[in-house]
């Protein structure tokens, strides 16, 4: 019985291990240089906040709910785009490392466990994403290049900013089509 | 004889003061009826040009002031428009910030609150540009201290404003609403307090605008009314100066035709009494002898010529005056002239023991006229000068050529000069006028009808020539008739310095 209880265990994780392999990147590969029109996709703050840079771990903190405040003691306040949407998923893939049950679980986890005390604001727009960054001082959020202006703050990530050759948060270019 | 001569006839004149006694303004305006009166053509235009250049000073006056007001008003009215509107824009923008800052409250939806944000955002700019604006056209010292506390406050509001609608779009909807009712709220209330003093001062502007332009358009409608007052006034004294002149002047050709009606009445009762009375001695038998007879039948011949002569006189003046005449101009030869003139005057000059000279510049040319007109017309000035030549009875007729006064062509100048009583200069204006005699010569009772210079001008002026007048007062009097000279080359002249003198006893 033991040891059926133990094989059946054994099998489910490995099924669930095997989904999870087959979703992490839901078909699409990561954005690699050299492989295609990419471009940067900056992290974007207020531009009250005297942060400069952050490291990816930090950066992965933030985004995962793991941190709630600035150094100023502002509260963070985590701008996402919609669901599906191509900046999302390199950040839910290459800044959090999961993919969306799993980012969807974390948040719901943390929300019931109250490690997390609010949740994401979804924004449909670039330019929604910009004005409630604009409007929030504990804001942050990411936009494509071409989508950057004055209104926000770039930082730079692991020292880093979104121009360097060695930026690792790429997103495929919009043909607008 | 003599003492049925001295019964002459007497024809009361009304005196012309007596006929316009009373005036236009009789009591009235008597100043201005003496001035206006006593003025002479010259000065009266002079006056009028004066006075339509005041008028039209002062009416360019009024019009200014009437135009500045109207301006103002234009200027009132547009900007009241447009201040209204900037302090409504101002009051409805900074109301549209704090409604669209609320109004994310209302939602959970992140773009939606940050679409309110947005037109949160745009309304605090306009009212911010509102601001900006006012404190720009401020003039008076409230006005920029307003402007300054206007801006203050508002600041302090969207400093408010941003902490809420960070808040908002955080989620924390709580803290939201308790920093509006910690300090938006009286934020706010500062900044409508601000908005409703902007009001109250520019309506307090407006209303001393108002008043200025109520002020000057009291000031030019009394300008106005004082023109057409003056101007009302102004018309009334020149149609009454102008009734006063018709009718000094019809008082006076009336005064003329009386007086010469008399003076006629006079002159042909005097030879008719001459006549009656050599008739009646002659037929009493109280003329005896040839040479008595021949004296009366001289007395009788030179009267009846006498009366011959003024009734032609009169005719003659008839016929000018409703232009009957007519005379045919051609060239007429000076010594022509010369010889019908003196022969003509050959018998008034020797029964008057004058002394007449004749002075004739060489080569006169032949002149422009009709030979009867000029004998006419010189036959009266020689008359004129015999009768008025006072002791000296002298007389000269004196031709000469000279350039008109015009300057166009070459005239003839025939004068006519005594040295006789002359003539005072106030009235050389009135000697050529029909019936006109002077007082002096009705005192020195010398006779006439007053006709003769006037025939002398209507004949001269008939014939394209024209009469003038040089005269000093006790010194003697010059009469030149100016006529055309004809351009023909083949003219007859007169010998060169011919100078002769007529003497009579």
């Amino acid at each position: 019985m033991k040891i059926r209880t133990t094989l059946a265990t054994v099998l489910l994780m490995a099924l669930w291990s095997a989904g999870s392999r087959a979703t992490a990147f839901d078909g699409v590969p990561s954005p690699r240089l050299g492989q295609g029109p990419f471009e940067s996709l900056a992290i974007v703050v207020n531009r009250s906040n005297q942060t400069d840079n952050l490291s990816m771990v930090e950066l992965r903190r933030i985004f995962l709910g793991e941190r709630s405040h600035w150094a100023n003691g502002r509260r963070i306040t985590l701008v996402m785009r919609d669901l599906g949407e191509p900046e999302r998923r390199t950040i839910v893939r290459d800044v959090c490392g999961m993919t969306e049950d799993q980012l969807k679980f974390h948040v719901l986890h943390g929300l019931f466990t109250g490690e997390i005390l609010v949740s994401p604001k979804i924004l449909s727009s670039a330019e929604g994403v910009r004005k409630f960054v604009f409007n929030v001082p504990g804001a942050i959020g990411y936009l494509r290049m071409s989508d950057l202006d004055s209104t926000v703050k770039v930082v730079s990530i692991d020292n880093i900013l979104p121009s360097g050759r060695a930026y690792e948060l790429k997103v495929t270019i919009q043909t607008g089509y | 004889m003599s003492l049925r001569l001295l019964s002459r006839p007497v024809i009361n004149v009304p005196k012309k003061e007596n006929l316009v006694r009373g005036g236009v303004f009789p009591g009235t305006l008597p100043v201005l009826d003496r001035f206006l009166t006593g003025l002479s053509t010259m000065q009266s235009i002079f006056l009028l040009i004066f006075i339509c250049c005041a008028i039209t000073v002062v009416g360019m006056v009024v019009v200014r002031d009437l135009r500045s007001a109207n301006n103002e008003a234009k200027n009132i009215f547009t900007s009241s428009i447009q201040g209204l509107h900037s302090i409504g824009d101002l009051q409805y923008d900074a109301q549209e910030t704090r409604r669209a800052t609320l109004y994310a409250l209302t939602t959970k939806d992140s773009n939606l609150q940050v679409i309110y944000a947005d037109q949160s955002r745009n309304a605090d700019q306009r009212v911010k540009d509102g601001i900006t604006r006012y404190v720009h056209q401020a003039t008076r010292p409230s006005e920029v201290s307003l402007g300054e506390r206007l801006n203050r406050d508002w600041n302090a509001y969207l400093a408010i404003r941003d902490e809420v609608l960070a808040s908002i779009l955080e989620g924390s909807t709580e803290e939201a609403v308790n920093l509006d009712i910690a300090g938006g709220v009286r934020a706010f209330e500062r900044v409508r307090q601000d908005l409703q003093e902007v009001k109250r001062l520019y309506d307090e502007d407006a209303s001393v605008r108002i008043a200025n332009l109520m002020a000057v358009s009291r000031v030019s409608s009394l300008k106005l009314i004082g023109i057409l007052c003056f101007t009302f006034l102004l018309s009334l004294a020149a149609v009454s100066a102008i009734q006063r002149v018709q009718m000094l002047g019809a008082m006076r050709l009336a005064n003329l035709q009386m007086e010469f009606v008399a003076s006629v009445s006079h002159e042909l009762r005097t030879p008719l009494a001459v006549l009656n009375s050599a008739a009646d001695n002659i037929a009493d038998g109280i003329v005896k002898g040839d040479a008595a007879l021949q004296k009366y039948g001289a007395i009788l011949q030179n009267q009846s010529r006498h009366m011959s002569t003024m009734v032609d006189e009169i005719l003659l003046f008839a016929s000018t005056e409703d232009r009957k005449n007519r005379y045919i101009v051609q060239r007429v030869p000076i010594a022509t002239i010369v010889e019908t003139v003196l022969s003509n005057a050959q018998t008034l000059v020797r029964d008057a023991g004058v002394t007449l000279e004749r002075h004739i510049e060489p080569g006169v040319p032949h002149v422009l006229g009709d030979l009867g007109g000029i004998s006419q017309c010189l036959h009266n000035l020689i008359s004129n000068a015999v009768k008025y030549g006072g002791e000296a009875k002298w007389v000269a007729l004196t031709i000469y050529t000279a350039t008109a006064k015009e300057g166009a062509f070459e005239e003839v100048r025939i004068a006519v000069t005594d040295r006789g009583l002359g003539i005072d200069r106030s009235e050389l204006a009135h000697i050529f006028d029909p019936f006109y005699r002077s007082p002096r010569v009705n005192v020195a009772q010398i006779h006439g009808t007053g006709l003769g210079l006037s025939l002398a001008r209507k004949i001269a002026e008939a014939m394209g020539g024209r009469l003038s007048v040089i005269s000093d007062l006790g010194v003697g009097s010059t009469f030149i008739l100016h006529l055309q000279a004809a351009r023909s080359e083949d003219g007859q002249t007169i010998p060169a310095s011919e100078s002769t003198t007529t003497s009579h006893p």
